[in-house]
């Protein structure tokens, strides 16, 4: 399927108004918000490996607002990593004091939030991905970093993006080295990188990758860079069920 | 009888070589108000610094709260009732050598849970598995005398400090990933290598937290009597054991059923010396 098919026959990101039902269709995904009384409304979500999330939302009136946006690869298949591992599909060769600007894919998922008094709450994630999400290490077994990884194609530039599943992003490769150097992947924690919106596509924050030296210890250093649009930017998915405590009562 | 006409009366009942009613009273009340003070400091350590700490340390320190106000209650009440405990020093060298013997293995566990929050092979909340004594399960705490352990079918396990100082103790959540494994037998005029791309696609397919880097591994293990049997070897993020392990036969053998790949049974050819 094409681009352009998906972008007219899918949902776009954005936010939605709800007053009595909404559905919102994604590649092998269905989300259905529909009120259920005064001040209620159920929220349903089936996704393409048969997985059903429903939940009961009490509002502070009879109409709800939404935001479905990009956000970062981190949740399936489960939240275990903040870092990411791209594998290019191409190495690249850069020579002595040299640099290079590349557009990559890189995976995201789809962050559902509830707008209430102009915050939002993460309310559901999803992707439209899920065989592609998986973990790689980075190191060896006892000292390595887990990774999200993703085998990624070069981008032609930053509207070159897959609908729900691959943003763009831009690297920029410094070679400070006094010898020619293959670059095939890149680490990074992605935590830092935001996520901005227009109709179905997405860009990232970019990363600006310095390969020097530090004593005799050739290294790769990245930073974060931000991208200039003027795309919306999307709001950063917090997991909230993993930081409440119930107190029960004192000894 | 006022009050005072009855404290005074209390105070010249003597029980013992001076030691009267009313001391004893004012020594209890010393000793209530310690073992009081004592459970509510360790009550207030616990609910406010004791999140901020890890888990070990905070018991310990809890410990230290709660039994050194003990001990200085202790120490009040012994000085308020004129007590002398240099007569027992004579008695207490003989004594000591009895104890001693007696408390052998009381002491040997003390020392060894000392050694035990001094080198912390395993803390708390780690899963270990301690091979010589056949368990496995999740550190509850390195207590004074025993640890504990919460095995994996829910119940707790007691161990003495010395034992678990002195035994393997193998940690599975020390590194960042883990190693399922699994050993499976096709038949002999069976692809090998068709049989390695099923397995590898499944397994790519329907378990989403087997690692992409490192790869799975595949190794022809030995050439069996009835069949040639591979070695299966896949990582995974350490605390997702249960998403490995448990299903990778499964999914091996619902890749070699998709695949029309045999897994035979043991079988044996028989002559017969007539023939």
């Amino acid at each position: 399927m094409s681009n352009e098919n998906v972008e007219s026959n899918y949902s776009k990101y954005g936010e939605y108004l709800i007053t009595d039902h909404l559905e919102l269709n994604l590649p092998e995904i269905v989300v259905k918000i529909q009120r259920v009384g005064e001040h209620a409304f159920s929220y349903f979500r089936q996704d393409s490996e048969g997985n059903i999330v429903e939940k009961m939302i009490p509002a502070k009136s009879n109409e709800m607002k939404i935001e479905m946006a990009p956000i970062r690869p981190l949740n399936h298949p489960a939240r275990r990593t903040g870092y990411v591992f791209l594998k290019f599909d191409k190495e690249i060769y850069l020579s002595q004091n040299s640099a290079a600007s590349i557009f990559v894919h890189c995976p995201i998922e789809v962050g559902i939030f509830l707008i209430q008094d102009s915050k939002r709450e993460s309310l559901d994630w999803l992707t439209c991905n899920p065989v592609n999400s998986r973990f790689g290490l980075y190191g060896s077994p006892d000292t390595g970093t887990l990774c999200k990884y993703a085998e990624v194609t070069l981008a032609t530039d930053f509207s070159d993006s897959v609908p729900y599943v691959e943003g763009v992003m831009k690297i920029i490769i410094e070679n400070n080295l006094d010898s020619g150097q293959t670059v095939s992947k890149v680490i990074f924690p992605i935590t830092d990188n935001s996520l901005y919106y227009e109709d179905s596509k997405s860009v990232l924050d970019g990363i600006k990758v310095t390969l020097k030296k530090r004593a005799v210890v050739s290294i790769a250093d990245v930073q974060t860079d931000s991208v200039r649009t003027d795309w919306t930017k999307s709001p950063t998915w917090e997991d909230s069920t993993t930081n409440t405590s119930m107190e029960m009562g004192l000894e | 009888m006022t009050p005072i006409e009855f404290l005074q009366g209390l105070s010249e009942m003597e029980i013992v070589g001076g030691l009267t009613v009313l001391s004893l009273l004012i020594g209890g009340i010393i000793m209530a108000a310690g073992i009081i003070v004592a459970k509510i400091a360790k009550m207030i350590f616990f609910k406010y610094y004791a999140p901020t700490l890890p888990q070990d340390t905070a018991k310990n320190f809890g410990k230290i709260i709660y039994f050194g106000i003990i001990l200085i209650s202790f120490f009040a009440f012994t000085s308020s009732q004129g007590l002398d405990f240099s007569g027992l020093l004579v008695a207490g060298g003989i004594f000591a050598v009895v104890i001693g013997f007696a408390t052998q293995s009381v002491v040997s566990n003390l020392i060894s849970g000392v050694f035990l929050m001094i080198e912390k092979p395993a803390k708390h909340g780690d899963t270990i598995q301690i091979p010589d004594m056949s368990i496995s399960g999740t550190l509850l705490d390195i207590g004074t005398f025993s640890s504990r352990i919460r095995k994996f079918d829910g119940t707790v396990i007691r161990i003495p400090n010395e034992k678990f100082f002195t035994s393997n103790i193998r940690s599975l959540t020390v590194s960042t990933v883990r190693r399922a494994e699994a050993m499976v037998g096709i038949a002999y005029n069976d692809d090998i290598e068709t049989a390695i791309s099923a397995i590898k696609a499944e397994i790519r397919l329907s378990m989403p937290f087997v690692l992409r880097i490192p790869e799975p591994e595949f190794r022809v293990e030995e050439l069996g009597d009835s069949s040639v049997n591979i070695q299966v070897l896949v990582w995974h993020p350490r605390d997702d054991w249960s998403q490995a392990q448990p299903i990778l036969l499964t999914t091996i053998k619902r890749a070699l059923d998709k695949a029309g790949i045999e897994i035979p049974f043991p079988q044996r050819v028989i002559w017969d010396a007539k023939d």
